[in-house]
């Protein structure tokens, strides 16, 4: 299928969810406003900086999720990721495959919710791919909102050979 | 006469009959035990060197050193060791050319020389190309390397990246890096080339991500592409002009891989060249396999899908295609034919024919002509009900209906799984007991297939298909095959896949790792086990054997679990990054108690 078609099915997949958007705990599509200027220094925050010399937190650039707790907007997401191919890489539920588990509460460039969204949307660099240039930071949210949901319930620090097992597809 | 000067002779015999090459240091086969058997193609170098992937062009992976044997091999200990300093899957084997070891680790793809002069053996130079940290993430099935080759003083490797490297072996300077990969489109490169007169061969991954798949030949002194080939679009891409005959009617004619898609769906149809390759100097015949095809959704690509898992015989000069086969058209199970291809001539029916073996994902071995393509057998050699044989009439499997996966529906218990009869592991053939020693599978899979768009640099799959243990309940099974035959001769039962490759000696020992990190040494004749160690990290390389400066025969095998066993399928052996801790995987849901990811390798001796 060519991109003209991906893109095609991208939106169709969003289509029921729009429908959904129309409950009362969805925001207005449109009126989202993802990225919130809190201060005017372009500095993005990250809570894992190293500040030299101690220096005092400076708060910058917050990016804000504006479907935050919102279900039916993770549940968009849960077919953005399909349709996007992150459960190839990522693998089902986030379980880890060719890239890294998103299902294990650990986060290689940050788990906030503005962290996963720049994840997404600039790519970074071991072959995430860029998806800023292809899809509207809408449909990256409604992503970042399925991701978040992922690591639910699950305690993956101690490994044991008496827990659960998932199915895993090799390639 | 002695049988010793019978041997001498015999030997000359052979090198006369070889004359005429005068560039080739070959040695010539000695005479075979089994009469008519014979490798099916020479051995560049002496015999204590191993200086191509698999020892020689036949991808035999059988070396003459006959130190240690079956009555000895009980005696190995560990000679020394060194850390590759890179994690991750160590599939491959290093070389040895000289008094010098050369090893590729996986990504970032170092090259070590070690100077076997010294004890220690300290390094002579270490190389490390620059290498597109963007590659990781596009590799399917980990970050792996297979290896290099060694012809005219220069060591020929690939990086994960798309390029192609000639290293100086003398040195370590580097000749040229050339561009063959495109990594916007999901080509990365894990593959051993094979160096033919002068030309770098060589072939990109990327089934998994809709790659339109190639083979390719470089000029080993500039680094210039001499050639490109492609496995699926119109004749004049893939090089089937005028000699181009495949064996079967239903093969022959004009743009057979373009009539086999529907649309444009070729420009993405995988057929990946990821595995190993040979090569017979008198027909001049270079042997590739070909990918599964993308996507895995077989509805979204109706037809035969050629070439992909394809066996294609190739003009070394040119490129170009002279015949084909397809052991599993329309792939619906992701059983890529990338198996590597083994020559080696065989009494059948009577005469001595020149063949290849070929033990292939879909659960069959075959043995074929390799001159014209035609299968003279083929026959399971795993645990397998996706189809109920092959129809010699054609070359065609007879499916089984029960089996055929398709969108939205679950197909469950097909076996052999994806993962195959066999995988990348390499299988050996020894001419002195004239069988073939294949590292194998059993697993078998569920099969849920969905639609799946194309987007350049994503994967192209759209399927699930867990896997678990085969008939009997242990997942592998190391056997020796008589390829005459189609029989299994003995079989030693793994708990989990055999998923590092073979070595057979003269001293009629054979060698292979395991994923729970035991390299084991077992008679060839028998498949008495007479040898084992534990290594540190689970084997997924190819044991190889040389001869040390002092004389001694050593065998020489990479640990560091990883590949598609280790990274995709164990799950949790995978975890030790900080950022991504995986639960066990169903497959194999025990590994992790006896591996962790390492990346060493081991060197043995008497």
């Amino acid at each position: 299928m060519r991109l003209t078609a991906c893109a095609a099915l991208a939106i169709a997949l969003v289509a029921p969810g729009c429908s959904r958007d129309s409950s009362a705990a969805e925001p207005p599509r449109y009126a989202a406003q993802p990225i919130q200027r809190d201060s005017a220094d372009p500095f993005v925050t990250h809570d894992e900086h190293i500040r030299p010399g101690l220096a005092a937190a400076r708060q910058g650039l917050v990016l804000r999720n504006p479907y935050e707790g919102n279900a039916a907007a993770a549940s968009v997401g849960a077919k953005l990721f399909v349709a996007y191919n992150c459960i190839d890489c990522h693998g089902a539920d986030g379980s880890g495959a060719m890239g890294p588990s998103l299902a294990d509460g650990r986060w290689h460039f940050g788990g906030s919710a503005g962290e996963i969204y720049e994840s997404i949307y600039q790519g970074r660099p071991e072959g995430m791919p860029a998806w800023g240039t292809l899809i509207d930071s809408d449909q990256i949210w409604r992503l970042v909102s399925y991701v978040q949901t992922l690591g639910a319930g699950k305690d993956p620090s101690t490994e044991n050979f008496t827990g659960r097992t998932i199915a895993r597809t090799g390639h | 006469m002695s049988r010793r000067a019978c041997v001498a002779l015999l030997m000359m015999l052979v090198a006369c009959s070889r004359g005429g090459d005068a560039t080739s240091t070959a040695v010539p086969n000695a005479a075979p035990i089994v009469a008519g058997t014979h490798i099916g193609a020479p051995r560049p170098g002496p015999a204590g060197e191993w200086s191509l992937p698999a020892g020689d062009y036949a991808a035999s992976r059988y070396s003459e050193l006959a130190q240690i044997t079956a009555a000895n091999v009980k005696g190995l200990h560990a000679a020394w060791t060194f850390s590759t300093g890179v994690l991750r899957g160590h599939e491959g084997s290093p070389l040895v050319v000289g008094n010098t070891m050369y090893l590729v680790t996986p990504y970032p793809n170092v090259a070590y020389a070690l100077d076997l002069t010294q004890a220690g053996q300290p390094l002579k130079w270490k190389v490390r190309p620059e290498n597109a940290q963007a590659a990781v993430g596009l590799a399917c099935c980990d970050v792996v390397n297979r290896g290099a080759a060694y012809a005219d003083g220069r060591i020929f490797y690939n990086l994960l990246d798309g390029h192609t490297v000639a290293v100086d072996a003398a040195t370590g300077a580097l000749f040229w890096r050339t561009r063959m990969g495109d990594l916007a489109r999901g080509e990365t490169m894990t593959m051993a080339p094979l160096v033919v007169k002068g030309k770098v061969i060589v072939g990109s991954s990327g089934g998994e991500m809709g790659v339109r798949g190639w083979i390719a030949a470089i000029d080993a002194t500039s680094g210039k592409e001499l050639w490109r080939a492609y496995n699926i679009g119109p004749d004049a891409d893939i090089k089937a002009g005028p000699r181009f005959h495949a064996f079967y009617a239903h093969d022959q004619g004009p743009n057979q891989s373009l009539a086999s898609w529907p649309g444009t769906t070729w420009q993405q149809g995988g057929a990946a060249v990821w595995g190993w390759l040979s090569y017979d100097p008198a027909l001049n015949l270079v042997y590739h396999g070909t990918s599964n095809p993308g996507p895995w959704n077989g509805p979204q690509r109706p037809g035969d899908n050629k070439w992909s898992a394809a066996i294609i015989a190739r003009d070394a000069d040119t490129g170009e295609m002279v015949w084909a086969f397809q052991p599993t058209p329309h792939d619906l199970w992701d059983y890529d034919a990338v198996n590597e291809n083994i020559l080696a001539d065989l009494p059948l029916g009577g005469t001595t024919r020149k063949v290849l073996v070929h033990f292939d994902r879909n659960g069959f071995a075959y043995t074929m002509d390799r001159a014209t393509g035609e299968v003279l057998l083929a026959k399971p050699y795993v645990p397998m009900n996706w189809s109920t044989g092959v129809d010699l009439k054609t070359g065609r499997p007879v499916l089984n209906p029960e089996k055929v996966t398709g969108q939205g529906r679950k197909v469950t218990n097909i076996c052999p799984s994806l993962e195959g009869g066999k995988n990348q592991q390499p299988a050996a053939f020894s001419p002195n007991t004239g069988l073939f020693y294949v590292p194998t599978n059993n697993l078998c899979m569920d099969f849920e297939a969905r639609e799946v768009s194309y987007i350049a640099g994503t994967p192209y799959i759209g399927g699930n298909a867990p896997e678990y243990a085969g008939p009997g309940g242990h997942r592998g099974e190391f056997i020796a095959w008589d390829a005459t035959t189609g029989r299994k001769v003995w079989g030693i039962k793994e708990p989990y896949p055999v998923w590092g490759g073979a070595l057979v000696t003269k001293g009629d020992v054979v060698f292979f790792g395991t994923l729970d990190g035991w390299l084991k040494a077992a008679d060839a004749r028998t498949g008495a086990v007479l040898w084992q160690f534990k290594v540190g990290s689970g084997v997924v390389g190819n044991p190889m054997t040389y001869v040390g400066p002092d004389g001694k025969q050593y065998v020489a095998v990479y640990s560091g679990i990883g590949g598609d066993m280790g990274l995709l399928i164990a799950g949790d052996v995978a975890a030790n990054l900080p950022y991504d801790v995986r639960e066990r995987g169903s497959t194999l849901p025990d590994l992790a108690r006896w591996t962790s990811w390492g990346g060493m390798l081991f060197v043995f001796s008497l």
